[in-house]
């Protein structure tokens, strides 16, 4: 029987990074597996290694022991420029804090992490950007800059920047945190309409207890080991 | 709050450290030029007094004072001199080097015991000079007793040579004065014990030389006081001569003017006046104070560039410091802190940071201002002259004045920001208004500013060689000038650049990788954050390259000048006798002169040769009536005159060796200045008629019109007595030595010698000794240049220049790296995020090199263009102002490729550094916290 392809398939991970005076473990033989095309949250108060974990997934920082596949794909194995085009062409961030480029406009925040994933400019590319701020609903004011837009508005056009390339896999690390709650809900809703309309896979890590319905899965870490 | 703000100096290290190095930078700058300058006019003063001392043989620094005491009760007068010359020198705060007094009595007569035939009576002065014997050697004999007198009671005395042979005193013989008499009634006697010299003949103790002595005999001068001064004195009839001398170093140039005052009342208006006879150093306090003033004042304005760029410097970085603080300032804000709280810390460290400037800068400071003083030549260097470094109050204020601005310049922004919360922020952010001075049209204002300027000197340059004549000081409008016009061209690069780069960018449009658009967006959009520092790589450099023009400019040119103007390396001419006198006797009536005699000519080691030329600046040429036109006539041999002097090149339509052999094949030819064609009328091939000074008639064939000639000034400008200038054109012509020889018979020449390598002026003048020739004329480059190198302005503006050229360059590549360092670090978070996209560390590096490119490197070539053409036009007024009266060539603009190759290894250093550290912060970049940076 050929075994299953997970989008996400972490096996015993740990990460232990060094301090001052001895070395602190962040994570504790972690496992888990997602499904493609599934919202999963990842849960857990604020120093339980959902940001690390989520690092570690994103190909952003390597684990101590232990193995991530994407995809079936081992990232231990791949060079630092695969896991480059990793990023570009297969996973999308979405950041805690506000993470557009502030010299460039909603379009062109959008637009350019299709550059990067090596997408040509053309009315094709133009017209996946419109679809996209569309879709996160800030189509009327994608040529605004992002100092000119709230802290919601701008999360949006975090998640359209995200999506753009078409990515199999999203990563948004506490994307509603700094969200009144009712855009909380909005976002979160969002995520859950792309997994359905894009087949896209989302990994969202956050400490909201309203949310977690929504999630197909979830994964709680405390302390660094998973406890749900 | 202290704690806090340590808290707070601790945890932004880098950035404290950063605005330390500006403070300490800014005041060591500012500290340095009054202090090199003190120094500088310290050491001119000295060279001044110095050169005195070599030229003229003695101390410059003394007075002298006679008095006359005619039986004078009580000894009023003597007493009150004596006073005088105590306390003169605390007067005048300097260290007495020497007090020497001369008393001298009324010539006497005095007979010899020894009833000699030879010798009738002898009319002597019986005199006393103080601490004689110390400074005296005996020829023979001894010097007198401590006491004076010998056991007989008769008073001991010296003669000198001269007093000896015409006294014809013998040593040992005894002497009875007709009617002086002592105190008691009896008539003194005294016996000449020896004969004294000088011990060491540059002695400076010898103010009357021993050689005028011939009618003195000196005595024990504290004998001499007990007997003829004080209650005695109203018996005598002396002249009283008093000396008091000072060492010279101790008139620095701050106490020089207090002196001067004081001198010049006691000389002019003092109760003494008449007693003191104008002292020499007055002389040369005066002319120097004069050329100080000139000196100070050129100075001062082209050290205030360098200035501005330094509190530029400050600005910028304590700019940068607040911006990357913004976040941090209205996150206090917003929690209630008041303004005053956050303008308070602020105060507090920057107050911190200024002391500690202060105290690491005046030291940093002195070592500036001595390296400036080792400088000879713009950026050359001399190990051996070292600068007395003295502490002026004029320093002391500089300081303050630094500090003071420091801290201001750090603080005062904290105004603007402690107002904006963290609402304000987000809004301010938002705009992306033009720059206050983008709005006004300052690049435009300043550039019309400058180009007026410009248009007024330009048409007046004439104006510009009479200030120079009169001794004013470099008009503070024409430097100001140029300076503005670099401003001004720099705004107007800023204004431009962001069109040139949306040029570059939409030509290129489809093309550009991620990592370029990235950049152009970030210049396009974030470009003004940029302005200042590159208004900054502007100024420096285009500065720099300025001033490196005009210092070499200024000092090529004045040496070009003497090189040209002296004509050849030695000219000498010797007094030539005729047979004037014994003519009339012998009734020969035809004049003539004796030619000396030349074999010793050939006795110049120093020569590679020499070429006799007739040289004449009273000859004429007679014009209609009864007027004349001064001609300067000179006969050469054309080969010998060639080959022993040059021309630059480019000054006459023909090479100088064209003319020469134009004038050589034409027997009868003659070459004429320009003039005579322009203001006389003559062309080619018109025969000249001219008289030497002796109304010897001889005529020439034009052969070619010369504009310049070795030597050879066509206009002459003086400023006659009314303070107006008045040019005259001077008129030369050349004839062939032979020609004029066959006409005149002997004639009077000079030798003019080039010189060979390694000889110097030293050799010359020994030959001259040696042959005991009697010169009327003696011109000796390598000396003329000297006084060239070393005139005091020059001097002063290559010290100034080359302290503002390394401020400049060190500013440029400290300000430049903190600031990008600074930029990069702010930026860390948007870098991580790029990252997480995947853009990868190749990619970033690409980016940032864009940047650097925009601002950086774009500066740079706008900065060393904006120089170019600075320096290409306003370098020639310059150099006009700075130019000697006798300027003759024209001005040649000298760029040094040394000096450019200078700035260009500083600047490639700068970016080599900035990529280095570029690449460092790149690599060294964690994503993941870079990330985490964003979420506090």
């Amino acid at each position: 029987m050929e075994e299953k392809k997970y989008a996400i398939e972490v096996n015993h991970i740990d990460r232990i990074f060094p301090i001052p005076g001895g070395e602190f473990q962040a994570l504790k033989d972690i496992n888990a597996k997602v499904e493609a095309g599934t919202l999963t949250i990842l849960k857990g108060r604020s120093g339980s290694g959902k940001t690390t974990l989520m690092n570690i997934i994103g190909a952003l920082d390597n684990p101590t022991n232990g193995s991530v596949c994407l995809d079936g794909v081992e990232l231990g194995k791949l060079s630092d420029k695969e896991k480059e085009k990793l990023r570009r062409k297969q996973l999308g961030f979405v950041f805690q804090a506000v993470s557009l480029i502030p010299t460039m406009n909603a379009f062109q925040n959008v637009e350019f992490s299709m550059r990067l994933a090596g997408i040509k400019a053309g009315k094709e590319r133009d017209r996946r950007v419109e679809e996209c701020l569309n879709l996160v609903g800030l189509g009327k004011r994608m040529h605004h800059m992002p100092a000119e837009m709230s802290g919601g508005e701008q999360q949006r056009v975090a998640i359209a920047r995200a999506i753009a390339h078409s990515p199999k896999l999203i990563l948004a690390d506490e994307p509603t945190a700094e969200l009144d709650s009712a855009m909380a809900a909005q976002v979160t809703k969002l995520f859950q309409e792309m997994t359905r309309k894009e087949n896209i896979t989302i990994l969202m890590t956050t400490h909201d207890v309203g949310l977690m319905d929504a999630g197909d899965m979830i994964i709680e870490l405390e302390n660094g080991q998973r406890i749900g | 709050m202290f704690k806090i703000m340590l808290q707070k100096l601790v945890s932004k290290k880098w950035m404290n450290l950063c605005l330390l190095l500006g403070s300490v930078l800014l005041i060591a700058t500012v500290v340095s030029f009054p202090l090199y300058q003190a120094a500088a006019y310290d050491r001119m003063l000295q060279d001044v007094f110095r050169n005195y001392q070599a030229q003229e043989g003695d101390w410059p620094a003394y007075f002298e004072m006679n008095a006359a005491s005619q039986k004078d009760k009580g000894g009023k007068t003597i007493t009150k001199m004596e006073n005088i010359l105590g306390k003169i020198s605390g007067d005048l705060g300097v260290t007495p080097k020497m007090q020497v007094y001369y008393y001298s009595l009324t010539q006497t007569m005095m007979a010899s015991t020894m009833n000699r035939s030879d010798v009738g009576n002898i009319s002597v002065r019986l005199s006393c000079m103080s601490d004689l014997d110390q400074h005296a050697k005996m020829l023979s004999g001894d010097m007198y007793s401590e006491s004076g007198l010998n056991e007989e009671g008769e008073i001991e005395v010296v003669v000198s040579q001269a007093g000896l042979v015409n006294l014809k005193v013998l040593v040992g013989e005894s002497f009875e004065f007709t009617d002086l008499k002592n105190a008691e009634g009896k008539k003194i006697r005294l016996k000449v014990v020896g004969v004294f010299d000088k011990a060491d003949a540059g002695d400076v103790y010898w103010r009357v030389d021993p050689d005028q002595m011939d009618l003195i005999l000196l005595m024990q001068p504290e004998l001499f006081r007990e007997m003829f001064t004080g209650d005695n004195a109203g018996k005598y009839t002396m002249n009283c001569s008093y000396f008091p001398m000072f060492e010279y170093e101790d008139i620095t140039a701050a106490k020089m003017n207090g002196i001067l005052e004081k001198v010049k009342y006691a000389v002019e208006e003092g109760p003494y006046k008449s007693t003191i006879r104008q002292p020499a150093f007055l002389d040369l306090m005066e002319n120097y104070a004069k050329k100080q003033g000139r000196i100070q004042a050129t100075l001062v304005i082209l050290q205030i560039p360098v200035l501005i760029m330094l509190g530029a410097f400050l600005f910028m970085i304590s700019g940068q410091m607040y911006d990357m603080e913004r976040n941090e300032i209205s996150v206090i804000k917003s929690r209630g802190s008041s303004r005053a709280q956050i303008f308070r810390l602020y105060l507090y460290q920057s107050f911190f940071l200024t002391c500690v400037g202060g105290v690491l800068g005046v030291p940093l400071g002195t070592l500036f201002s001595r390296i400036l003083g080792s400088s000879r030549n713009f950026l050359e260097f001399e190990a051996t002259s070292n600068l007395q470094i003295v502490y002026t109050r004029e320093a002391l204020y500089y300081t303050l004045g630094a500090m003071l601005a420091t801290l201001l310049i750090m603080t005062l922004p904290a105004i603007k920001h402690s107002k904006i919360s963290i609402v304000n922020l987000k809004q301010q952010k938002a705009l992306k208004k033009k720059s206050w001075w983008e709005k006004i049209f300052l690049d435009i204002i300043l550039l019309g500013v400058s180009g007026y300027g410009y248009y007024s000197f330009s048409k007046n340059t004439d104006n510009l060689a009479v200030n120079v004549l009169k001794g004013e000081p470099l008009d503070p409008l024409l430097y100001i000038s140029s300076s503005l016009f670099i401003m001004g061209l720099g705004l107007l690069f800023l204004r431009l650049q962001p069109y040139l780069i949306q040029l570059v960018y939409l030509c290129g449009k489809k093309f550009w990788k991620p990592a370029s658009y990235a950049s152009f967006m970030e210049n396009q959009k974030n470009g003004r954050k940029q302005q200042f520092i590159m208004l900054f790589l502007i100024m420096t450099i285009s500065l720099g390259m300025y001033h490196a023009t005009v210092a070499r400019t200024i000092l090529q040119n004045a040496v070009d000048n003497v090189e040209y103007l002296d004509g050849a390396d030695v000219i000498l001419k010797e007094v030539w006798s005729d047979n004037s006198s014994a003519s009339s006797e012998s009734g020969d009536s035809a004049f003539r002169y004796f030619e000396p005699d030349v074999t010793k000519y050939n006795t110049m080691d120093f020569a590679q040769g020499y070429a006799k030329v007739i040289y004449d600046t009273n000859a004429y040429i007679a014009k209609s009536g009864n007027s004349r036109q001064t001609i300067t006539l000179m006969g050469i041999h054309t080969k010998e005159f060639g080959t022993n002097t040059s021309m630059p090149a480019g000054l006459n339509e023909k090479s100088y060796h064209e003319y020469l052999n134009e004038l050589a094949v034409e027997e009868k030819g003659i070459l004429v200045s320009e003039n005579f064609k322009t203001k006389l009328g003559y062309k080619i091939g018109d025969t000249v008629e001219y008289k030497d000074n002796k109304d010897n008639k001889a005529s020439g064939v034009i052969v070619d019109f010369v504009s310049y000639w070795p030597g050879y000034s066509p206009t002459h400008t003086v400023i006659n007595p009314d303070g107006e200038p008045e040019t005259t054109d001077e008129y030369l012509l050349i004839a062939h030595y032979n020609a004029l020889r066959q006409t005149w018979g002997v004639t009077p020449y000079e030798i003019w010698i080039s010189m060979k390598d390694g000889y110097s002026a030293q050799d010359v003048y020994q030959w001259v000794e040696e042959n005991n020739l009697h010169l009327t004329k003696y011109v000796n480059k390598a000396t003329d240049m000297e006084d060239t190198m070393s005139d005091p302005l020059l001097q002063g503006t290559n010290g100034v220049l080359t302290m503002g050229f390394i401020v400049t360059l060190l500013l440029c590549a400290v300000g430049y790296l903190i600031y990008w360092v600074m930029s990069i670090k702010s930026r860390e978070m948007i870098f991580g995020v790029l990252r997480a996209c995947g853009m990868h560390k190749g990619e970033l590096f690409h980016m940032l090199m864009n940047e650097q490119l925009f601002s950086g490197i774009l500066s740079i070539l706008a900065g060393i263009g904006i120089g170019k053409l600075t320096s290409w036009l306003f370098v020639p007024m310059l150099q006009m102002a700075y130019a000697a009266a006798n300027q003759v060539i024209p001005m040649r603009l000298i760029t040094n490729p040394s000096d450019m190759i200078r700035l260009y290894i500083v600047i490639a250093g700068v970016v080599v550094v900035c990529l280095a550290v570029l690449i460092i912060l790149i690599f060294k970049m964690n994503v993941a916290k870079a990330l985490k940076l964003g979420e506090e």
